[in-house]
């Protein structure tokens, strides 16, 4: 192959490279409208351009074609999902993975501030993944936990060194409780205590 | 920047493609100039349709050209398709058991962004036990939203997992966090 011809080639390649993933990807809400779509595609590209990962965002698409929702809305899910993911990755900073960064974004929507995640990041240091400490921290929020309990409680599990699944029961203990009326804050902080003296039970506890 | 086989990014096959060296041997430039000149000659006696027959009696250029369509191809289909792992990286898939208890339920089947949310027929469909509804599927680590979907119509989060906090649509979903068992 002459130079000529492995340029042509070359460019060829690179054109394939560098358009857009998105505009070949079948899975982005083919039934979404135009404008719809394509302020989607923005938000896509912006999301790509700050380091945030995309695949949640295309994700939340789907999500809103599977449940039949309207454009528009599936848009401003989008909007608030590529903000709260950008606030997250920078609280969190460049050590944090796409999951961690997806999960503590959930604990940004349920009303945690961001700066307490980074602190919980900041103390954990690198190897422990902050994945299901920040999602059982999102679902005990919205469940009623005051914030400032929450974040303690997880807190205070990350720094004793609970496994995730001690982690996991706990949030199954608390959610227990709540359905069955304890105060939100009581059973989260009761709870957490309880948890670095058995670092590794594999069953929920007994409700309180 | 996209990565394919061998953790090589697209840039750096381009770059060593092009790097590489071209011999010319001693009678190129003579070769080049007198097909330049038949060239403008045909040019003037037969116009544009002279150089498309010429193009394509090059095997050269044909073989280029046929790489490059061949690559676009293959590179489109490689990245637009709808593959499980491929959407979490390269996230090992570890088996998840989805069970929910709904004595009157029809059918229940499972959605979420493991499966494009149930777009093209995707779902996994749960067995019935009594009752007990259940099904297994291997799920890449890593984090996940899903919900059940109850007689085909009803969305229905997961009682015994956290909650998706942002349910932005109305309808509940359940986050779900896969360990990486090689870990």
């Amino acid at each position: 192959m002459n130079r000529s011809a492995r340029a042509v080639s070359a460019l060829f390649l690179a054109a394939a490279a560098f358009a857009p993933a998105h505009a070949q990807d079948p899975r982005l809400g083919n039934p979404l409208d135009a404008p719809s779509r394509t302020a989607i595609l923005a938000l896509i590209d912006s999301a790509k351009a700050q380091g945030i990962p995309t695949e949640p965002l295309v994700q939340k698409v789907n999500q809103g074609v599977a449940m039949g929702v309207d454009g528009p809305r599936i848009v401003a899910a989008v909007r608030t999902l590529t903000r709260e993911m950008a606030t997250a990755h920078r609280a969190l900073g460049t050590v944090a993975s796409a999951d961690e960064i997806q999960a503590a974004a959930s604990a940004v929507h349920a009303g945690v501030p961001a700066v307490e995640l980074g602190k919980i990041k900041k103390q954990s240091g690198l190897r422990r993944s902050l994945t299901l400490p920040f999602t059982v921290l999102a679902d005990i929020v919205s469940r009623g936990v005051p914030v400032e309990a929450g974040v303690n409680a997880i807190r205070s599990m990350v720094g004793a060194g609970a496994k995730d699944a001690d982690i996991n029961n706990f949030q199954r203990n608390v959610s227990g409780d709540i359905e069955k009326g304890a105060p939100p804050a009581a059973a989260a902080e009761t709870r957490a205590k309880a948890v670095p003296n058995k670092p590794d039970s594999s069953k929920p506890e007994q409700q309180l | 920047m996209p990565e394919w086989g061998g953790g090589r990014t697209t840039l750096e096959m381009i770059v060593q493609e092009l790097q590489r060296p071209v011999n010319f041997d001693e009678t190129f430039e003579r070769r080049v100039m007198v097909r330049v000149r038949r060239l403008h000659a045909e040019r003037r006696s037969r116009g544009w349709i002279a150089i498309a027959s010429r193009i394509t009696h090059r095997p050269g250029w044909a073989a280029a050209l046929a790489a490059s369509v061949v690559a676009i191809v293959t590179l489109g289909l490689v990245r637009s398709r709808p593959d499980v792992s491929a959407q979490h990286g390269a996230a090992p898939l570890e088996p998840v058991q989805f069970v929910l208890v709904a004595p009157t339920a029809h059918s229940v089947a499972v959605v979420g962004d493991f499966n494009d949310w149930g777009l093209n027929d995707s779902a996994l469909v749960a067995t019935n036990h009594e009752g007990v509804w259940s099904v297994t599927a291997p799920v890449p680590a890593g984090v996940h939203r899903y919900a059940f979907l109850v007689n085909g119509k009803q969305w229905v989060a997961d009682p015994s997992a956290p909650r998706a906090t942002d349910d932005d649509f109305g309808m509940p979903s359940s986050a779900l966090v896969v360990e990486d068992s090689t870990r």
